[in-house]
Formats: structure tokens, sequence, C-alpha cells
């Protein structure tokens, strides 16, 4: 069960809308019903606005109710006079049966959000021990080997190759965590600078340059300063995490392809590679953290995606993957223009230093 | 390594992580002394004369910070700061009070030496007469004749494009935050204007950059500053990052 939060405002209009609902009604049957029978339709009123609309608005529909109960069906009729007292008993069984279901349906809720988080927490908490568990592993076994046992060269070279590795992918396990932790937490609020996408392209290339060493990259990049207001360090880690994932999901000696296109609704950039592609109907899950694309092996605990849609989110953006022509899988990231580039001051075109001006090209 | 010979001073309070660079420092020829906290530290820094001080930002009796502050108040000696990856504001910060570099955690052996003998050989620089020409790998900068080439090709460049390719020239190999960049180039009054370096740094790798897209020379810091590469690697074999 999710339940949205009404505002407050909407929940007493939902209460006043219900009363005067359940009048009609009442008022409609009236030659049919007899009078202590339209209070049951007023308790229903009440119920249904403490069970949907919370208790403020159940006590509010419990006091209309009783008054146009009283004004309108109660003898004397267009009094708010009690003939009889048995009514009393009546009003005060409706404001009882507000205040106590919409406790015990607030009481339902919280149970419920708080089930929700336990159970994402509990996802989160053993994918995360067994994730980090995995190159500890590796680890600990190259090491106390290296430590306890004689090794010829070529054994020793090969352990100690396997512990920077694998520490690696711990240390982007962990970031990969905290980023993940700063990002759903609503803490951080993207700082937003004018960049030239050249530039975030190249710093994210940069960083996964050993990663896509055995892939043939290749960058599509209008030449022209065309900018982008973005945060530089989220957008790159975006722009990483779609890397690494290519690098990971397709074979060595494809071609990885980094897209930038500039339009008057905004950025597209793209990363297209030539792997296997995303499986029909995986098209949103390869998003949802800890899915993992079937694979275990050197991963990022399967958040690198849910990380860059996350950042593509905060900038009110949107990422999606869709096959690529010719085989493959291409995610398309678009970032909204954010209005005209900033103004740089223009040098005069004076004699630059040792030369007669500006290069022409 | 000839110039490996300069005392180290290590501010770092976890013992794990000193035992490393003991360990790493000690065999490449340098000698290391130690502190845990800021206090220590200064008094280090005050008694031992160290040729440069590797200094923890996050430290239990205070701020790694107010060390670069305190220290730079009557010390020209080069700081290195150690930081955690997605602490960039820590690290401008820490820059901009007189820091001459970063490292972020966790780094490796290569990368650590690198940015050693990189500040060392700048302090050593500054006490002497300076070069008038730079080389940083196919980058050539004769600062008296005010000319710039790549691989022997002359580069033309605008005025604000050479003070901004001079600076980084100057302290090749040291990163320089957006704010040191604009102070220098664009003067005091333009130092929130980040975007005034990154469209000239665009404009000047397309210049001497082979690939303005996939930079070899100018180095993006992101979130940080920027950096002229010390010695480049000429084409995408292993760079100089153990663990980014």
């Amino acid at each position: 069960m999710r339940w949205r939060p009404v505002p407050a405002w909407l929940g007493y209009v939902g209460a006043a809308a219900l009363v005067v609902g359940t009048t009609a009604v009442g008022a409609a049957t009236r030659t049919v019903l007899d009078v202590p029978d339209v209070e049951m339709l007023y308790v229903l009123a009440v119920l249904v606005a403490a069970v949907f609309l919370g208790r403020g608005p159940a006590v509010a529909a419990a006091a209309v109710g009783v008054l146009a109960y009283d004004y309108l069906f109660v003898p004397p009729v267009y009094t708010l006079n009690v003939a009889d007292g048995r009514y009393l008993f009546t009003f005060a069984m409706m404001f009882g049966i507000g205040l106590l279901v919409s406790s015990l349906a607030e009481r339902a809720q919280a149970a419920a959000v708080r089930a929700e988080s336990e159970t994402l927490r509990g996802t989160l908490l053993s994918s995360v021990s067994h994730d980090l568990r995995t190159p500890l592993a590796a680890i600990t076994g190259a090491a106390t080997t290296l430590r306890d046992q004689a090794v010829d060269e070529e054994t020793r070279r090969e352990l100690v190759g396997a512990i920077c590795d694998e520490a690696e992918r711990m240390e982007r396990m962990v970031g990969n965590l905290l980023d993940m932790t700063r990002l759903t937490s609503g803490t951080v609020a993207p700082r937003r600078e004018w960049i030239p996408v050249e530039e975030v392209a190249g710093a994210a290339l940069a960083r996964t340059e050993r990663l896509l060493a055995r892939h043939r990259v290749r960058t599509e990049i209008p030449s022209g300063a065309a900018m982008i207001r973005a945060d530089p360090v989220l957008l790159e880690q975006l722009l990483v995490n779609l890397l690494e994932n290519a690098a990971r999901h397709t074979p060595p000696g494809t071609e990885v392809v980094l897209r930038a296109e500039a339009g008057p609704s905004g950025l597209a950039l793209e990363v297209a590679d030539r792997g296997p592609g995303v499986p029909a109907g995986e098209e949103e899950r390869v998003f949802e953290r800890f899915h993992r694309g079937g694979r275990s092996d050197g991963g990022g605990a399967g958040l690198g995606l849910a990380i860059a849609r996350a950042v593509a989110e905060v900038h009110g953006g949107t990422l999606h993957v869709e096959p690529n022509e010719g085989g493959g899988a291409r995610f398309r990231l678009h970032l909204p223009a954010s209005g005209a580039s900033p103004a740089v001051p223009r040098e005069p075109e004076a004699p630059g230093p040792g030369g007669p001006g500006r290069e022409g090209a | 390594m000839s110039d490996a010979t300069g005392l180290v001073l290590v501010v770092e309070d976890e013992p794990q992580m000193r035992r490393f660079l003991r360990a790493s420092l000690g065999a490449e020829g340098y000698r290391v002394r130690e502190a845990w906290t800021v206090a220590d530290g200064l008094r280090e820094v005050a008694a031992e004369h160290p040729d440069a001080v590797l200094l923890d930002l996050g430290l239990p009796d205070g701020d790694g910070l107010e060390l670069v502050r305190r220290v730079r108040e009557w010390s020209q000696v080069p700081v290195i700061v150690v930081s955690a990856r997605g602490r960039e504001e820590e690290k401008v910060a820490a820059l901009d009070a007189g820091a001459d570099d970063y490292l972020a955690k966790p780094f490796g052996t290569k990368e650590l030496l690198a940015r050693l003998r990189v500040a060392l050989r700048h302090a050593r620089a500054g006490t002497g007469p300076t070069d008038p020409v730079i080389q940083a790998g196919p980058l050539r900068l004769d600062l008296e004749r005010r000319e710039a080439s790549v691989d022997g090709r002359a580069v033309r460049l605008t005025p604000i494009e050479w003070r901004l390719l001079a600076l980084l020239a100057r302290h090749a190999g040291k990163v320089l935050t957006h704010a040191q960049i604009l102070r220098e180039v664009w003067g005091p009054n333009a130092a929130s204007q980040t975007h005034y370096v990154r469209v000239f740094m665009a404009e000047l790798r397309r210049k001497i950059e082979a690939d303005p897209s996939r930079p070899r020379l100018l180095l993006t810091e992101p979130g940080v500053g920027y950096r002229l590469a010390d010695a480049p690697a000429p084409d995408p074999a292993p760079g100089g990052d153990g663990a980014r």
C-alpha cells in the first residue's frame, strides 16, 4: 500500500463534498428510509473521510454531518433543536468513529511505510555486503598468499595485480553507494555552472580511459563551444557511469561512441555501443537500483545506471536506453535548454604576443 | 631519483595510511616525519623545516585547512592535501588557502610520487632564477619571447590565451583552481566568472590539443580546476592514475 499524502486543504474540501453528497442522497431517499437510517449514511461519510482523508477532515465531516443531519432530518426539522435525547448519543458516536478510525488508518499507513523502507534497507544491505565481500575475499586471498607462501615472480605479479584491481573495484562500489545516498537523500542540490560540453566529455573519457582501453572509442562532439548549465561533477559522473556500463557489457574491440547534439530544446548526449543491447522489456529495469544485466563481474553494485538517471533527473532531464541502429544499445540523455549562454568578454583583435594577431582557423 | 632526498612531513591520523606512506616514500629515498594532529603538524613544520608536507584534511583536533592557513603565514613549504573524492569544495578551499596540490583518496604510489616531485621541483625553482623556456611534453613556451609551439609548430594565441597558457605552464603539473586562474588572468573582480576560464580553455584546447575532446595537455579536474600535464602520455596508454 502506498499512500500519497493529501494536501490539508484538499482533505477538508473532500470532507465537505462527502457531507454534501450524503445529504443529497439522504434527501433523495427520504421517502424510502426512516430518519435513524439516514444517520448511517452520515456515519459512512465520516468513515470514508477518516480512512482516506485523515483525522482533521474526519472530525470536520462529523461536525458538519451532525449539523446537516440535525437541521434537515432530525425532528423538529429546519432547526438545530433536538427533540429526542437519543440523537445526542448519535452525534457523539459520529465524532468517536471519526477519531478512532482516522487514527487507526494513520497507524496502518505508518506501518506500511516502515515495512517498505525496511525491505529496501534489507535489500540494500544484503546486496552491498555481498558485493563488497567478493572483492574483499580476492584481496584477502591474494595478500595472505603473498604473506604466508613462497611464490615465484610471475605469481607474485599476478596476485599484486589482483589486489590492485579488486581494491579499485571496491572503491568504485563505495563511490557509487555514496553518490546514490547523496542523490536520493535530497541533500545535494546540483551546483549548476555553464560548462562546455566538450570539457565534461573530455573529463569523463579521461577517467574511463583505462577501462575502455580495449574498445574503439570515438567522439562526435560538434566543435564550437556548446555550453550547458549543469553541475560539472555530477554530469561527469553520469557520463562516466554510462561509459563504464558500455565497457562492462560490450566485448573488447567493439566501438563506443560518445555523441553530443545541441538543439533549441536542449542538449542530447549519447553513449552508443555495439554490444548485445538491452533485451526488449528491460529498458526501464536497467535503471533500477541493484539491477544487473545478468552479470555480476566487475560491477558497481548495479547502481551505475540508477545514479546516472538520478543525476539526469536532478537536472530536470531524462535518460533512456534504446536500440542502436545496426545493433547495440544507445543511452540517450536529454537536458532541457537553460537559457542563453552567458556572455564572455571578447578580446580586442589586437596583435597577440609574438605575432600579428589571432590565428585564422 | 636524484631529487628524492628531501624530508617529507606526513600529517595523518590513520595509522594504516601512515604505514603505507612511510613505506612508499621511504622506498623512494625520502626521509619521513609523522604527525597525528594539526598542533603536532604545526610544531613539526616549525622545528624540522620539511621540504614538503602531505596533509590529510580530516584530522581529529581540527581542520587540515587551518594548518594550511597557519603555515602560509610564515612558510612557503609545498603542501599537498589528501581528501576523498566527492569533497571537491574541501579541496578547492585548501588550494585557495595556499595548498599546492591535492590527492584524492584512494590514490596509488605513482600518483603520490608524481605530485610530490612536481611540488618539490616548483619549490626549488621558486628560489633560483626561472628558466624562460618551459617544456611540457610536446608543448614549448618561451616566456621571454612570448612564443608557443606544439611539436615545433608555432601556435598563435590571443593575449588572454597567452596569459592563461603561460600561467598553467609556470605551474606545470600542479592543479590551479578556477578562482586562482581568474584572479591571475582576469583580475580580482572576475573571481566568480568560472565560465570565462572554461570558454577560453576550450579555445586553447582547440589550438594546442590534437583532439580537443580528449585533451592530453590541458587536463580538467572536475569541480576543482585545471592542470597542465607534466609529462603527458602520447597515446591512450595507462595514465598517471592508479585508482583514478
